[in-house]
C-alpha cells in the first residue's frame, strides 16, 4: 500500500516538474522568475506587474502546450498498451487501426480539396477521417471472419491504413500546391503549435476517461496474456471487452490525432520501455505507461522548440528520432535476457 | 512656310527610323530561365498561368490575344475588367495540361516555376515545347532562385525589381508592342520613386514589420515573409526592417517568437482563396485581436495593421500598388522614435 | 449427489467452419468425478469438442448443458467458475512470472468488491504445489521448458478451483517423464476431468473413453470395452491386440500397422 502511495506521489511530482519545464523553456527566452510570477498571478492572483505578452505566452501558449503534450503522451501510451495486450502483438500501436491514416486523409480533404470551404478546421476533418477509417477497418475485420482473432484485426488495420495513406498521397500529389502540401506535412508530422485552452479541456478529460476505462478492465487485460481463448476460459466476455477497449482506444487516439496530428512512436515504444520497469500486470503497467508517455512527449516538445533557433521542428520528427534508437535498444536488450 | 516643310521633312525621315528602332525583329530568340525561346512572329494567342502574367498582358493592351487565364489570387483592378470579360477563365487555381493545350496557344506565360518546372503541376516546359508551345517563365521566379529546395523555392539572391521590368520588356518584345512596354515600365518606375520619396525624411530606424500570408489552421504557426523575397524587398525599399530572419521565402514561425519581436506594423494578406480558415482577412484580424498574446502586440493595440492584396506580395504590377499602400500607411501613423 | 446426472453434457452438437463439418450429432454426458478420455485420429474433432464444451466457440447446432443449464444462457464468468480449460498451444511473449501466470486463474473470482486477498495467494500456492512447481514460482515464463510450462498451465487451471477440468492433449511435445507425471497428477485430482489424448495406452487409464472419428462419436464407454481391436482397425487403421503385463496384471495395447 505504501509502495503505491510513494509511486503516486513521485509520479505527480515528476509530472508537475515536467510541466513546469515545458512552461519555462521555449522558442524565446523568458526569465524563470517571470514564469513563476505569471503562474502566481494566474493561479492565486498575486498581482505582479508583468509584460502582457510574456504573461500571454506563458499562460496561453506554453502551459496549454505542456498540458496537451502530457495528455496526448499519456493517451497514446495507454492506447498502445491496450492494443498490444488485446491483439497479442508487440508491434501494435494506436495507429494500427487506420486512425492516423484516416486522420491525414480527412485533414488533406479539408486543406487541399477545400472541403467545407474554410469553415471546417483541419482538426474536425481529421477527426471525421479517423473515425471513418476505423469503422472501415472494423467492417473489414468482421467480414474476414467471425472469430475476431487478432490476426484479422491487424491485417484489416494494415489494409485500411494503406488504403487511406494511398488516398492521402494521391490527393497531395494531384492537387496540392507546395504551400498546401507543406501545411499538411507540418500537421501530419505532429504539431503542438495551434494548441490553446479549448484543446486542453478536450484532451485532458478524454485521456483521463480513457485511462479510467482501461484501468477498470485491468484484470481482463491481464487475462489476455495467453490469448483470447485463454481469456474466455478465465471468464472474460471476450468480444464485448475487445469491442469496448478497442473502441475506447480508437476514440482516444482519434481525438488526440485530430488535436495534434500523428505523433508516432509514443504508443509503440513507451509500453515496451515501461514493461521493463513495471512488469506485465496492467494494474501498474497502465498508469506507469501513461506517466511515461506524458513525460516523454513534454520532453520531445521542449526539444522540438529549442533544437533549432527560431524554428519549430514538428514534434513527430523528434519522437521518431528519439523513439527509433530507443526501440532498437529495447529489442537488443530483450535478446540478451533470454 | 519653308520651316514648316523642313520640320515635316525631318519628322517624316526620323519618325519611321524611331518607329523602326522600337519594332521587334523576327525571328526573335531570347533566353528565358535557361531555356531559349524562338518566335517567328508575334503570338496570335496566349494562355496565362498566374495572375501576374495576366495583368501584364492586359496592361500592355494585349487582352485581345489572351484566350485563357488561370491561377488567380485576387479580383482584377477595374481598368482590366473590360478586357477580361472576353477571356475564358480555365481554372481558379492550377489548370490541367490539356485545358491549356486545348486552347492552341502560341505562348504560355507562367508566374511560378513550380507550375511547369521539373516537377511541374501543369506539365513540364519540355512537354509544352515539344508541342511547339513556348512557355515564358517570369524571371522573378527563376533568377537567383533554386526552386528545387525549400517549399516555395529558396532565393539564392534577394529579389530584384529589375526582373519585373524585364518581364514587361520581354513580353512587349515578343508581342511587338515595345513602345507600350517602355511606357508601362516608366510608369512603374515613377510609382516606385514616389513611394520612396513619400517617406523621405522620416526616421524609420526603429520601424519594423511582419508580413502574414496565411496559416494551415487558425491558431497554428503562420506563414510569414522571410528575407530575400518580394515582401522583404518592399520593406527594404521603404527602409523598414523585417522581423523575420529566415532566408526561406515563406517560412513558418511561431507566434511566440513573432509576439516577442513585436513589429511596428503588421501586414496581412487579403485573398479570394478559401483553402484555409486563415485565408480570410477578417479571420486574421479577429485572431490578432482576440488571441491572448497577439492582442497585446504593439501593432495590434495601436491598430497598425495594414491589409494588402496577396497578389501585391508577388512579383507583379500590383507590387507597385502595394508599395504605395504601404508607404501611405506608414506615413499616416506615428512611429516609435 | 446423483452420480447418474451428468455435470456436463451436450445434445446433438454440431459445428461447421466454411464447408467443413467438424462435428456432427455429438451426444455426450460427463459424470461427476470421472475422468473421461477423448481419443480419435487427427482431424476427428477432439479440440473442437472441448472448445464447444467450454463455450469458447458457438455451436452450429445442438446445445451444451452445464449442471443441466444451457451454456449459452450463462455468463462467461459463471462458466469459468465451474469449468477450467488447459489448451494445447497457449503461449505468450510477455515476461510474466510463474506466480502471476498461475494467479490469472483467480480472475473469475475477483472483482471490484472482492479484490486479491491472502486466500487467493494460498490457493495459488496450493495449485503450484499440486503440480510440483512451487520452486518455479519466481521464474519468468520465457525461461521455462515445455514440460514446466504445461505444468504451470495446469496449475493455473487448478487455481480456478473448477469442478470440471478440460485438458486438450496436455502431454503433447513433452518428455515421457513429464507425460507420465502430468497424467498421474490429473488422475489424482478430485475434479471431473475431460482429457483429449493421443496416446492410446495412456487413454486406457481413464474411467471412460469417447472415440471420435471425422466429427462423429463412434463409441462411448469403459476403455477396455470400447477400444476393441475391431474399433482400432476401423477408426485408427491399425492392428491391435491386448497383452497382460505380468508385473501387475494391467492390460496394455500392442499396435502394429499392416
Amino acid at each position: 500500500m505504501t509502495a503505491r502511495l510513494i509511486f503516486t506521489f513521485s509520479a505527480c511530482a515528476a509530472l508537475l516538474l515536467a510541466v513546469l519545464a515545458g512552461v519555462a523553456i521555449g522558442e524565446t527566452q523568458i526569465e524563470p522568475g517571470v514564469v513563476l510570477q505569471v503562474l502566481a498571478n494566474k493561479l492565486w492572483g498575486a498581482g505582479h506587474v508583468l509584460d502582457p505578452i510574456d504573461e500571454g505566452i506563458v499562460w496561453n501558449y506554453r502551459l496549454t502546450r505542456a498540458l496537451v503534450a502530457a495528455a496526448c503522451g499519456a493517451g497514446l501510451a495507454t492506447c498502445g498498451v491496450v492494443l498490444q495486450s488485446l491483439l497479442r502483438n508487440p508491434l501494435a500501436d494506436p495507429y494500427l487501426l487506420g486512425i492516423s491514416a484516416g486522420a491525414s486523409t480527412g485533414a488533406v480533404l479539408v486543406a487541399v480539396l477545400g472541403l467545407g470551404a474554410g469553415a471546417i478546421s483541419l482538426s474536425a476533418g481529421a477527426f471525421v477521417g479517423a473515425i471513418s477509417a476505423f469503422a472501415l477497418v472494423l467492417l473489414l475485420a468482421r467480414a474476414s471472419g467471425p472469430t475476431g482473432a487478432s490476426a484479422q484485426i491487424i491485417l484489416a488495420g494494415i489494409a485500411g491504413s494503406q488504403l487511406f495513406n494511398a488516398i492521402t498521397a494521391f490527393l497531395i500529389t494531384k492537387s496540392a500546391s507546395s504551400e498546401q502540401a507543406r501545411g499538411i506535412m507540418f500537421w501530419l508530422l505532429g504539431n503542438l503549435s495551434g494548441v490553446r485552452w479549448p484543446s486542453v479541456w478536450l484532451a485532458v478529460p478524454v485521456t483521463l476517461a480513457g485511462l479510467a476505462v482501461c484501468l477498470w478492465h485491468r484484470r481482463a487485460l491481464d487475462a489476455f496474456t495467453f490469448g483470447a481463448d485463454s481469456a474466455a476460459s478465465l471468464g472474460i466476455p471476450v468480444r464485448r471487452v475487445q469491442l469496448l477497449l478497442i473502441g475506447c482506444a480508437a476514440l482516444v487516439t482519434a481525438v488526440m490525432v485530430s488535436i495534434v496530428g500523428s505523433i508516432g512512436f509514443v504508443g509503440l515504444v513507451i509500453p515496451h520501455a515501461v514493461r521493463l520497469l513495471a512488469g506485465t500486470g496492467h494494474g501498474r503497467l497502465l498508469p506507469a505507461s501513461a506517466l511515461g508517455g506524458a513525460l516523454f512527449l513534454i520532453a520531445a516538445d521542449i526539444l522540438s522548440r529549442t533544437l533549432i533557433k527560431g524554428q519549430v521542428i514538428p514534434v513527430g520528427v523528434v519522437t521518431a528520432l528519439v523513439g527509433a534508437p530507443v526501440f532498437a535498444l529495447i529489442l537488443v536488450g530483450r535478446r540478451h535476457t533470454r | 512656310m519653308l520651316l514648316h516643310r523642313v520640320v515635316t521633312l525631318v519628322a517624316s525621315l526620323t519618325l519611321p527610323a524611331l518607329a523602326q528602332a522600337a519594332q521587334t525583329q523576327y525571328p526573335l530568340t531570347l533566353d528565358n530561365c535557361a531555356s531559349p525561346l524562338t518566335f517567328q512572329h508575334a503570338p496570335k494567342s496566349a494562355v496565362s498561368i498566374g495572375q501576374a502574367g495576366t495583368e501584364m498582358l492586359y496592361a500592355l493592351g494585349l487582352g485581345g490575344k489572351l484566350v485563357g487565364t488561370s491561377l488567380w489570387f485576387n479580383d482584377l483592378p477595374a481598368q482590366y475588367k473590360a478586357q477580361n470579360s472576353k477571356v475564358e477563365r480555365l481554372a481558379d487555381n492550377d489548370p490541367s495540361f490539356e485545358s491549356v493545350i486545348g486552347k492552341r496557344p502560341e505562348l504560355v506565360t507562367v508566374q511560378f516555376e513550380w507550375m511547369v518546372g521539373p516537377q511541374g503541376m501543369v506539365g513540364t516546359r519540355e512537354q509544352f515545347h515539344e508541342l511547339k508551345v513556348p512557355t515564358y517563365l517570369m524571371p522573378s521566379d527563376c533568377e537567383g532562385k533554386d526552386n528545387l529546395t525549400g517549399a516555395d523555392g529558396t532565393r539564392m539572391q534577394p529579389f530584384r525589381v529589375d526582373s519585373v521590368y524585364k518581364s514587361i520588356s520581354q513580353l512587349a518584345e515578343i508581342f511587338d508592342v515595345q513602345p507600350r512596354g517602355e511606357q508601362l515600365n516608366n510608369q512603374l518606375k515613377s510609382s516606385l520613386e514616389k513611394s520612396i520619396a513619400s517617406l523621405k525624411g522620416k526616421d524609420l530606424s526603429r520601424t519594423s514589420a511582419l508580413f502574414w500570408f496565411s496559416s494551415a489552421d487558425m491558431d497554428i504557426d503562420p506563414y510569414v515573409a522571410g528575407r530575400k523575397g518580394i515582401p522583404d524587398f518592399m520593406l527594404n525599399t521603404l527602409g523598414v526592417r523585417n522581423v523575420v530572419q529566415s532566408d526561406e521565402e515563406w517560412p513558418t514561425v511561431g507566434w511566440e517568437t513573432l509576439a516577442k519581436a513585436n513589429p511596428t506594423f503588421l501586414v496581412i494578406a487579403r485573398m479570394d482563396r478559401r483553402r484555409f480558415p486563415a485565408d480570410d482577412v477578417e479571420k486574421k484580424l479577429e485572431f490578432l485581436r482576440t488571441d491572448p498574446v497577439t492582442r497585446n502586440m504593439d501593432a495590434v493595440k495601436n491598430n497598425r495593421i495594414i491589409m494588402l492584396d496577396a497578389h501585391a506580395m508577388q512579383a507583379s504590377l500590383r507590387m507597385f500598388d502595394g508599395l504605395e499602400t504601404l508607404a501611405s500607411a506608414i506615413n499616416s501613423h506615428d512611429l516609435p522614435k | 449427489m446423483n452420480a447418474a446426472l451428468p455435470v456436463l453434457s451436450c445434445c446433438d452438437l454440431c459445428y461447421r467452419v466454411g464447408d467443413a463439418q467438424l462435428l456432427q450429432g455429438i451426444n455426450l454426458g460427463v459424470h461427476c468425478g470421472e475422468t473421461l478420455g477423448i481419443v480419435g485420429p487427427n482431424g476427428s474433432g477432439k479440440s473442437t469438442l472441448l472448445k464447444l464444451l467450454a463455450n469458447l466457440r458457438v455451436p452450429g447446432g445442438g446445445e451444451v448443458l452445464l449442471h443441466g443449464q444451457p451454456l449459452k444462457k450463462m455468463s462467461q464468468r459463471t462458466i469459468a467458475q465451474n469449468l477450467a480449460v488447459v489448451e494445447q498451444h497457449a503461449d505468450t511473449h510477455d515476461a510474466i512470472a510463474v506466480f502471476d501466470a498461475v494467479a490469472l486463474g483467480r480472475t473469475p473470482w475477483l472483482s471490484a468488491l472482492s479484490p486479491w486477498s491472502a486466500k487467493d495467494t494460498a490457493i495459488v500456492e496450493q495449485a503450484l504445489a499440486d503440480v510440483d512447481a512451487s520452486h518455479l514460482r519466481s521464474r519468468t515464463w520465457r525461461n521455462l521448458s515445455g514440460g514446466e510450462r504445461q505444468r504451470v498451465h495446469i496449475a493455473r487451471a487448478l487455481a480456478q478451483r473448477p469442478q470440471i477440468l478440460l485438458l486438450d492433449e496436455p502431454t503433447n511435445h513433452l518428455d515421457i517423464q513429464h507425460q507420465l507425471a502430468i497424467l498421474k497428477t490429473v488422475h489424482a485430482l478430485p475434479v471431473t476431468t475431460l482429457i483429449a489424448l493421443h496416446d492410446l495406452n495412456q487413454a486406457l487409464s481413464c474411467d471412460r473413453l469417447a472415440i471420435l472419428q471425422r466429427g462423429r462419436l463412434m463409441a462411448l464407454g469403459k476403455p477396455l470395452e470400447v477400444l476393441t481391436p475391431q474399433r482400432l482397425l476401423n477408426t485408427f487403421g491399425v492392428q491391435a491386440h491386448y497383452l497382460t503385463d505380468p508385473f501387475d496384471g494391467t492390460q496394455i495395447l500392442r499396435l502394429s500397422s499392416f
